[in-house]
């Protein structure tokens, strides 16, 4: 693409999100929201496969609604209350629209059947743009509103954990597995936001380097499905050793990372005396690690004299810069040893 | 000047008498407004029945629907349980070679369509049937390039088959998944004439219905099967894109996770009789093939 035409559009997207989380008013909240949709959109059909297209196509029918859901919602919140405070949204029926809404934006179950197909038509870096970057602004959103219906809440939290789990059981294409596995961590997320917003931040923001480090880690070995992961070692030893200890991260094994998040979560479910709903959430989990369980063997147990599940690739040198990979997969890895130290960092935050 | 007398429009008779009238079916309803929403294939004779009369209430028959669906549906539900398409996913990584279709009893033709210039009003004849022993499929008819005497078409003489989309319970699209293979295996014994085999991917848009994906199949004639590189084994890398048989400026590789059908078409201007003999229709990964795609594109609106 145009470097000057990219850059316009990585400014949109970065000014889409700044502008929302910055806002306190519903409107500049939404337009921060449209803004980010419009960016994106370029740079899903940039490749202009068929595919790709309908992917971007998919991708704004979908915000479109929510963001008119957003809207709707806001006009009667100000309609009813008589303001537009982002804060003060109070009356049921337009914070059950919201949420709805942005659960749309999002995707979390059960509005998340968009997700996968449009993350597969997409290439890798702007699949991580989409699972990455886009989630922040509607949850910055989320976290502002007060739940004024819990069970809402909590069942998008658990139906997502579940379906993300069930739902990315049986696919091979390893975009399609990121994206039920973005369902379920948005579920987690989900589960705890009324009791703590601190937690739910820490969540996403411990989602959003693993996926990352997933999602680069995936487009050095250059492969988007499972039987493509078994030349891997041939290609980039570390990162086949490195890269199970990132996927079973991404389901929550301690001493990994990811553990972090799922530990506090469920204590703070089990604390607020929702003993059940922890339970299924930290039964959900494993579905979800039985897919990661499915890509670390695919990438680790196939080597030779088996026959190999992939076709021997050119061995061109990669021009991926090592810099992002190398640090999200690190912090995906080490970071529980320092949890409180990260705890103390986000707790005063949100 | 007087005006002149209007004349009654309407009947004396009451209006009772009118609605008692019984008026002959065929005015009713004109037969050409029942079937202008219907494509009619030319040879068939024209349907005037209007829908409601065309269900037929069978018992056994929706007995036997409900019970086939409701197995595909519970072999979609515990085949998750084993693994991507009901394998494990062992079985799914070593899988080198799957034949997808093969000609073993007459139900194996149900699952193709056949088309020819006919439907235009040409007098192509494509006929498909069971070779020696049912294990073979013989597809065999008469290509004819006389185009119709239309007034506007100008080039016929086209014969194809194609297979039927497949479907899970109830009527819903599925897709083969060919993400693993990398060839088209075919198992061809054909008579020297040049083929066509297209694939339908699955598609969004409505403008985007015809868009197929093509190669050319050789065949060589002689008493020999084909099963070799040059024609019998075609990499999915070759296909073109095509929309209605116009080959795209803007080409982009097959992909090979929702595919919907294939078919062979023969439109070689030759006039007279043509054979084709199918063994199986698979797919296969060669280790050797690693080119992605064979096109290049070129910039359509080069600066001078």
């Amino acid at each position: 693409m145009n470097p000057y035409v990219l850059s316009i559009l990585l400014m949109g997207l970065g000014l889409g999100t700044t502008v929302t989380f910055a806002s306190s008013h519903w409107l500049l909240a939404w337009m921060g929201l449209e803004m980010n949709t419009l960016a994106i959109l370029p740079l899903m059909a940039q490749h202009h496969h068929p595919r790709a297209v309908e992917a971007a196509t998919k991708y704004f029918l979908i915000q479109s609604a929510a963001a008119a859901t957003i809207l709707f919602a806001s006009s009667t919140n100000a309609w009813l209350s008589g303001q537009w405070d982002i804060q003060h949204i109070t009356h049921p029926l337009p914070t059950v629209m919201i949420t709805i809404a942005l659960s749309l934006k999002l995707g979390l179950a059960p509005l998340h059947a968009w997700l996968p197909e449009v993350v597969q038509g997409l290439d890798l870096t702007t699949g991580l743009v989409l699972s990455t970057w886009q989630k922040l602004a509607p949850f910055a959103l989320l976290l502002q509103i007060s739940p004024e219906i819990p069970l809402l809440i909590t069942s998008l939290g658990l139906i997502s954990m579940l379906a993300g789990g069930w739902g990315g059981l049986n696919h091979t294409q390893l975009r399609k597995v990121l994206a039920y596995s973005s369902v379920a961590h948005l579920g987690w997320m989900m589960v705890v936001m009324q009791f703590s917003t601190s937690l739910t931040a820490l969540a996403l923001l411990m989602y959003v380097i693993m996926t990352t480090s997933a999602f680069l880690t995936f487009k050095l070995l250059k492969s988007t499905d499972m039987n493509s992961l078994a030349m891997s070692w041939a290609k980039t030893p570390s990162v086949t050793a490195l890269a199970p200890m990132m996927l079973l991260s991404l389901g929550g094994l301690p001493p990994l990372s990811g553990f972090l998040p799922k530990w506090l979560i469920i204590q703070e479910l089990t604390k607020q005396e929702l003993g059940l709903v922890a339970t299924v959430a930290a039964l959900s989990a494993l579905l979800s690690l039985f897919f990661y369980l499915r890509v670390c063997y695919c990438l680790t147990f196939t080597s030779s004299p088996n026959n190999l599940a992939g076709v021997a690739p050119w061995r061109l040198e990669s021009k991926q810069i090592s810099l992002p990979l190398a640090t999200s997969t690190s912090l995906s890895i080490l970071l529980l040893p320092i949890s409180p130290a990260i705890l103390s960092l986000t707790l005063p935050l949100f | 000047m007087s005006l002149p007398k209007m004349t009654r429009l309407l009947s004396r008779r009451p209006l009772v008498s009118i609605q008692q009238q019984q008026l002959p079916p065929s005015t009713l309803v004109p037969g050409r407004t029942l079937i202008q929403s219907e494509y009619r294939r030319p040879g068939k004779p024209r349907d005037n029945e209007p829908p409601w009369q065309k269900i037929k209430f069978d018992l056994s028959k929706g007995l036997e629907g409900v019970k086939k669906h409701f197995t595909l549906l519970k072999n979609e539900l515990t085949g998750r349980w084993v693994g991507p398409e009901g394998k494990p996913i062992i079985e799914h990584m070593l899988e080198q070679n799957r034949v997808v279709w093969e000609f073993r009893g007459p139900e194996s033709l149900q699952q193709w369509t056949l088309s020819s210039d006919r439907e235009i009003g040409g007098q192509s004849e494509i006929y498909m049937e069971l070779g020696r022993n049912s294990t073979t499929c013989l597809l065999y008819g008469t290509l004819c390039s006389t185009p119709p005497r239309d007034g506007e078409t100008r080039y016929s003489g086209y014969c194809t088959a194609r297979s039927k989309q497949p479907l899970a319970s109830f009527d819903r699209k599925k897709h083969h998944d060919w993400s693993s293979f990398n060839c088209l295996h075919l198992r061809i014994r054909g008579d020297g004439r040049p083929w066509m085999v297209n694939i339908a991917t699955e598609t969004y848009f409505s403008h985007q219905k015809d868009d197929i994906y093509n190669y050319f199949m050789y065949t060589r004639g002689g008493p020999y099967w084909q099963d070799v590189k040059a024609s019998g084994i075609i990499p999915f890398s070759k296909f073109f894109l095509t929309h209605r048989g116009r080959i795209q400026d803007d080409q982009h590789p097959l992909w090979l996770d929702k595919i919907n059908t294939i078919g062979f078409t023969l439109g070689d201007n030759a006039d007279g009789p043509f054979q084709l003999e199918i063994d199986f229709i698979g797919v296969c990964k060669d280790y050797a093939h690693t080119e992605e795609f064979a096109y290049e594109k070129y910039k359509r609106n080069p600066e001078v």
